[in-house]
């Protein structure tokens, strides 16, 4: 039990109220080593919870333990646990290389340590040659991955990691998130919110979906989706006589759904029971409907987070 | 991590901090008009000493083109005739004369470089003598105590600390980039600290720089004899008085402002109640004097500021006497004083959130 309290972060009833808006309410979570991706709409309530995590804001109910630590104990947890946040300002007038300096002092290393340590944490994240310039001319992109050097400066266990995607161009993303999957292969926490859905599943290994400040699933992703057996698969098929393939699997009782494709080309199929629903399709296949191709439409964070969200909240 | 190491560490973290805030707070834009207020009153009294220079300069002019000697215009008494007075002092560098239905009135001025004798006649004999003596430095020191008292601890050193103390974490706020300083293991009180002793720093250099100067431009008017006998006596002494009393200023200011920037959103209304609670500080009970910076300032003050003569009388009334306090109660009052709103501010640091949308 002690080496799964100090292995995980744990969230347990918390929620945090601002006056009478909701933040987050009632989270109860175990987060495992790896990357674990918070996925939600504006307000959700993600960035709420890494605040919570992090100690930035304190629960209005509930306890929070990272690795063991309390967040109300900064002169711990800041030793273990490293923050990229959002906020795209900075201190006047520093350097990149300053700023991560400045900051990486006060955990106490020595002036020598702390350029070596610098250097090589601005290293990680390509922004050598950037160092020396002023914060306050970068571009987002650049500004982005300073913070993500002064998050990973201190070699934390716990990288939590507020949008750390947005405003990379495609190659230092794809680099960015080879860093986090290094840092996940090395036993470490990565919390990454993001609301570019399609990064989040090639990244991470749990996602925790918010909606309205309450975790709506948690998990790795193929397991929540079996979690929502009332969830309907949705199946495209392209085919010649998409009309008379929908009137047929239209009768199957397991299919809740039929759309027809504009062109006529096509359809799209909602049913509750995949292994059926595919049996069926072998035989009707045969009776000569052009069937061109199957592909399932949905297995992924995407659809489950239309699905569980609802369909009014559109996702980003 | 043992305790003197980490003792180590919180005073290591400390002088980082206020590495960190120095440039900040001695070089910020929104700082600027804290030196502005620092320099106001050095200019006035630079303003003033030149004034005098020049007044000094003209009445020797005066003095050479009607020479006339000290003591001769002394040796003037009411009841003289017009005559009489010409005969000891001679022919006056100015002369106004005007007539009324029953008199006719005659003002004759003299001045014997320093002072300046303004002699009146009724028909002719001398009613009155108006003397307008040159400034001398126990009368300046005694209008400098006046400023300084009631003006300069009071509202330039009270809204230069408003302005740095109050943005030492409001600024950040507002800035958006307090939160760096929160995801680094520092105890919030230690940051609360390290800003504090920062602010102080910055307030003490540009407000004592201001003291030292004010009374450097105040002494420019008198003679580098007058001076160095003023400064072999109790000159040093006001000094150094002054310049530690400007620290003090600092210290109680600072500590109430930095906990005000903490507790308060918008700090102007705090700011105006405390600004009220010092001033009416001389109609207080003893008892509530004591909590207030302005009384231990006032007793730490080497020359007592005379009592405001335009006083209303039903005002007046209202004015309570308190003793001032000694020396070391005065300093050992303010340390407390200062402690105890330091304590309150940490703990408001160690309660301190991130929540810029609403800040």
């Amino acid at each position: 039990m002690q080496d799964r309290i100090v292995d995980r972060i744990i969230l347990d009833n918390v929620s945090r109220f601002y006056g009478e808006v909701l933040g987050v309410n009632r989270v109860t979570l175990s987060i495992p080593p790896g990357i674990t991706s918070l996925v939600g709409p504006n307000g959700s309530g993600k960035t709420t919870l890494m605040n919570l995590i992090t100690g930035l804001v304190r629960p209005t109910r509930g306890s929070i333990r990272v690795l063991g630590v309390s967040p109300a104990d900064p002169e711990k947890l800041f030793r273990i646990c490293g923050y990229a946040t959002q906020f795209d300002s900075f201190p006047r007038g520093m350097t990149g290389f300053q700023f991560v300096y400045n900051y990486l002092r006060l955990s106490g290393m020595t002036h020598d340590d702390c350029e070596r340590t610098t250097a090589f944490a601005i290293g990680r994240v390509n922004l050598g040659e950037a160092a020396h310039r002023k914060v306050a001319g970068y571009s987002k992109g650049m500004r982005q991955r300073i913070r993500l050097a002064q998050a990973i400066a201190h070699d934390p266990r716990v990288l939590i990691l507020d949008e750390p995607l947005n405003g990379l161009d495609p190659l230092v993303r794809a680099e960015t998130i080879a860093l986090f999957r290094e840092f996940a292969a090395e036993g470490r926490h990565i919390i990454v919110s993001s609301h570019i859905l399609h990064e989040v599943d090639t990244i991470s290994d749990q996602v925790i979906l918010l909606s309205n400040g309450y975790v709506v699933a948690e998990g790795q992703i193929r397991g929540v989706r079996e979690e929502m057996s009332e969830h309907p698969m949705q199946v495209i098929i392209r085919c010649t006589r998409a009309n008379v393939l929908a009137s047929r699997v239209f009768e199957q009782d397991h299919v809740v759904e039929v759309r027809l494709h504009a062109d006529g080309g096509g359809l799209l199929v909602k049913t509750r029971d995949a292994d059926r629903f595919y049996k069926a399709l072998n035989h009707l296949a045969l009776d000569g409907l052009g069937i061109e191709s199957v592909a399932p439409a949905d297995d992924n964070v995407n659809s489950l987070y239309e699905y569980l969200i609802g369909g009014e909240e559109s996702t980003r | 991590m043992n305790q003197e190491k980490m003792i180590g560490q919180w005073f290591s973290q400390i002088g980082l901090v206020i590495r960190l805030e120095m440039s900040k707070t001695f070089f910020s834009r929104r700082g600027l008009w804290v030196y502005l207020l620092a320099l106001a009153p050095v200019l006035i009294w630079l303003g003033h000493s030149l004034s005098e220079i020049n007044n000094r300069k003209e009445r020797q002019a005066l003095n050479a083109a009607h020479p006339v000697s000290n003591a001769a215009l002394r040796s003037i008494t009411p009841g003289m005739t017009i005559d009489e007075v010409l005969e000891k002092a001679g022919e006056p560098f100015a002369k106004v004369e005007f007539h009324r239905p029953n008199a006719s009135f005659d003002s004759y001025q003299y001045t014997d470089g320093d002072n300046v004798f303004v002699f009146t006649f009724r028909n002719s004999r001398l009613l009155g003598i108006n003397e307008r003596d040159r400034d001398t430095i126990p009368k300046d020191s005694l209008i400098f105590a006046g400023v300084f008292q009631f003006f300069y601890l009071r509202l330039a050193i009270f809204f230069g600390c408003v302005g740095v103390f109050t943005n030492l974490f409001r600024g950040e706020m507002l800035d958006k980039s307090l939160h760096f300083y929160l995801l680094t293991p520092i105890r919030r009180e230690i940051l609360a600290l390290g800003k504090y002793v920062a602010g102080l720093i910055a307030t003490v250099v540009i407000f004592c720089t201001s003291t030292f100067l004010q009374l450097a431009a105040l002494s420019l008017h008198f003679t580098g004899s007058e001076v160095s006998e003023y400064l072999a006596g109790p000159g040093w002494g006001h000094v150094a008085s002054y310049m530690g009393v400007t620290a003090a200023a600092c210290l109680g200011y600072g500590s109430i402002f930095l906990a005000v920037g903490l507790l308060f959103k918008n700090p102007i209304i705090p700011a105006a109640t405390v600004l009220v609670w010092e001033g009416m500080n001389i109609f207080l009970p003893a008892a509530l004097k004591k909590v207030s910076v302005i009384f231990y300032l006032q007793s730490l003050s080497p020359v007592v500021a005379p009592p405001d003569a335009n006083m209303p009388a039903l005002q007046k009334l209202l004015v309570t006497a308190a003793e001032p306090a000694r020396p070391a109660v005065a300093v050992l009052g303010l340390l407390a004083l200062t402690i105890v709103v330091l304590a309150v501010a940490a703990r408001k640091a160690r309660q301190l959130e991130i929540n810029y949308s609403t800040d």
